[in-house]
């Protein structure tokens, strides 16, 4: 036991799954003694969805990462090159589009479709606006399994199973993509979690305080960039300013204002937790 | 590059004409909306002699459809019914939109053209601080690393010293994450966060775009330091040591100047390569950079700023303007890319031979 708990604080990347979890669960434990109920109900919802939704987003972007990949080695890998340069053109304008433009557009649909009643319940609405982050977030997988894929294919040990006549399918998936990169996969899909959750944090903030709040409230799940974007979480961080000339009122932070501030830290201490956890997990594995 | 500088101009080609087009298909869809939903009400003439806030006016319209329509009594309620609510609606159509609906004139143009070289000035400003600040963290950091690994055992002194420096670059760390719109909430009661100054230091230090890339940049050294070059460069007398003082070392000012240059030290050769492939993630950075500041722009609400004037033509349905503004940040994001894929070109000509 007492080697596992070493072996835990020794390496940053598990150090740093400990510290997000104590972390979080204290800010819990502070809410439930100190912020009302509704609040907290409110907090905990917008966690666990935000949560949720970028974890649909590491799903849908390994998924599509995969599949893009292997469709380009295919296209790329026929004499005819057209497909394979209407495909990276394609792509290519994807990557141009900065993520909050795409992102935003999408949920700007996504708010029109249920309010046309096309889509009717949360959890459909949580899964289409994953999917439409990933679709902004795959290259980058793309890109690193391209990458992988590259490298090894100038080897011998992809020459010689080809001339034993293993399969190029089972090589690309299995030896390459598997065996070999598995651990670059991860580390790129830790990556992609946090950027999952600062996009979708800031679409939802944007969307929360510059179109409809009305909008909003009813048609997409609560996350916590629209609960920052309400009035109460905005007044209780607008009280960290005050706090800056008035530092006296520094005490009043942590009880009067934890909406607010719950949700601030939430937001900030998972995306420097998720950021520590790439690092060390690419340290430990030397990637 | 020719073929890099093909594909670049036949997206913007690409994009421009599908924007175009799309345009084109919301307004006509919105035109037949409208004409659907004032489908008969144009056969009846002009109606503008009538004041439809005057009883007489409205009787009197009453009756001359009665007279004009003999004997359906009942159809002539129900159209005299959807003329009023007809006229009722273009009323508050006008009323809510006289300060809201825009079309894109010329002088709209100009305003939104003056708004986009605000945020180009602000967006290079921005890509230039971080193309500085990315390679003096990552420098500095990596020659901190190589400071502590040759000091000697560390003192109780040198303990607390070593443990106060991560305290502060622990909370360093966790400001440089703060989404923009969080620093600036926190801090908007007691300074102006409304000014371009305040949008070029957030651009700079939120979001995670700083540490982020410092972050890669610092990766690509650690690696380059681990290659073969390294060890015959030190063998052939080049300076190794990593002390900021005297000779064979490396000097702070050497790090800290904008032009990084270490004259006879393996790091001068360790940075140029590690340089080179850093080139090539500029253009994930510059879209990087562009999301942050069109979220520091939105989420802000800043009047006068492109994308925030993007997000208000959008909740206006203002959408000739929402897609002139799309382009123009397309043709920014376009423009840097192939800025980019020109410095690695002319990287590899310098340094690999390579004529790509």
């Amino acid at each position: 036991m007492r080697i596992k708990i070493s072996n835990i604080i020794n390496n940053k990347d598990t150090r740093w799954i400990s510290i997000w979890i104590i972390g979080s669960l204290s800010a819990l434990f502070w809410d439930i003694l100190f912020l009302n109920k509704p609040a907290l109900n409110k907090v905990v919802t917008g966690f666990f969805n935000t949560f949720i939704i970028a974890l649909l987003v590491v799903v849908f972007t390994l998924v599509l990462g995969w599949l893009v990949t292997l469709l380009l080695h295919s296209l790329q890998s026929r004499s005819n090159k057209a497909p394979y340069l209407m495909a990276t053109f394609f792509l290519n304008l994807i990557r141009s589009v900065p993520q909050i433009v795409g992102v935003l557009f999408a949920y700007i649909g996504i708010t029109l479709l249920v309010e046309g009643s096309v889509i009717t319940t949360k959890a459909v609405v949580m899964v289409i606006m994953a999917l439409c982050i990933s679709v902004f977030i795959f290259l980058e997988l793309v890109d690193l399994m391209r990458d992988r894929i590259d490298h090894f294919t100038r080897l011998d040990f992809y020459s010689a199973m080809r001339v034993c006549g293993i399969p190029e399918k089972r090589v690309i998936n299995f030896d390459i993509l598997w065996k070999n990169s598995r651990l670059h996969i991860l580390n790129k899909l830790i990556a992609v979690l946090g950027y999952a959750v600062f996009l979708q944090c800031s679409v939802d903030f944007i969307i929360s305080v510059g179109l409809s709040t009305d909008i909003n409230e009813s048609a997409l799940p609560a996350t916590l960039g629209s609960l920052l974007a309400s009035i109460d979480s905005k007044q209780d961080v607008l009280a960290i300013g005050y706090t800056l000339t008035h530092p006296g009122y520094a005490g009043h932070l942590f009880f009067e204002h934890l909406q607010g501030m719950t949700v601030a830290f939430c937001i900030v201490f998972s995306l420097v937790s998720i950021y520590h956890i790439a690092n060390g997990y690419a340290e430990r594995h030397r990637l | 590059m020719k073929h890099k500088l093909l594909e670049h101009f036949a997206g913007i080609v690409f994009v421009t004409l599908a924007l175009l087009a799309a345009l084109w298909v919301v307004t006509v869809s919105v035109k037949a909306a409208e004409r659907r939903q004032n489908a008969g009400m144009d056969q009846l003439g002009d109606l503008s002699f009538i004041n439809f806030n005057s009883r007489f006016d409205l009787a009197l319209l009453h009756d001359a459809i009665n007279l004009y329509y003999p004997g359906r009594a009942d159809r002539n309620d129900s159209l005299f019914n959807a003329i009023v609510k007809h006229k009722q609606r273009e009323f508050t159509g006008r009323l809510q939109n006289t300060r809201v609906a825009e079309k894109l004139s010329w002088e709209k143009s100009a305003v939104v053209l003056g708004m986009y070289a605000r945020f180009l000035l602000i967006y290079v400003l921005v890509m230039v601080l971080t193309y500085y600040g990315v390679q003096t963290l990552a420098a500095f950091r990596f020659v901190y690393k190589k400071r502590l690994a040759a000091a000697p055992g560390p003192s109780p002194a040198r303990k607390f010293r070593r443990w106060l420096v991560s305290l502060l670059a622990g909370s360093g760390v966790f400001l440089l994450f703060c989404p923009a719109y969080v620093i600036a909430y926190s801090i908007r009661t007691e300074f102006n966060t409304d000014t371009a100054v305040f949008l070029v230091l957030l651009g700079v230090v939120s979001n995670g775009v700083l540490i982020t890339y410092a972050n890669k940049f610092y990766a690509f050294l650690v690696a380059e330091s681990r290659k073969g070059y390294v060890a015959t460069a030190m063998v052939k007398n080049l300076h190794a040591e990593y002390r900021f003082h005297g000779a064979g070392g490396i000097s702070p000012a050497s790090l800290f100047a904008p032009v990084k240059k270490f004259r006879g030290h393996v790091f001068d050769h360790i940075f140029i390569n590690a340089r080179g492939q850093y080139l090539s993630t500029i253009k994930e950075q510059a879209s990087f950079l562009i999301t942050g500041l069109i979220i520091i722009e939105m989420a802000l609400n800043i009047h006068g700023y492109l994308n925030y004037e993007m997000l208000r033509q959008l909740l206006y349905k203002n959408y000739s303007i929402v897609a002139v503004i799309m382009l123009l940040i397309f043709y920014t994001v376009k423009m840097t890319e192939i800025y980019s894929d020109y410095l690695v070109y002319m990287d590899k000509r310098k340094y690999e031979n390579k004529n790509q």
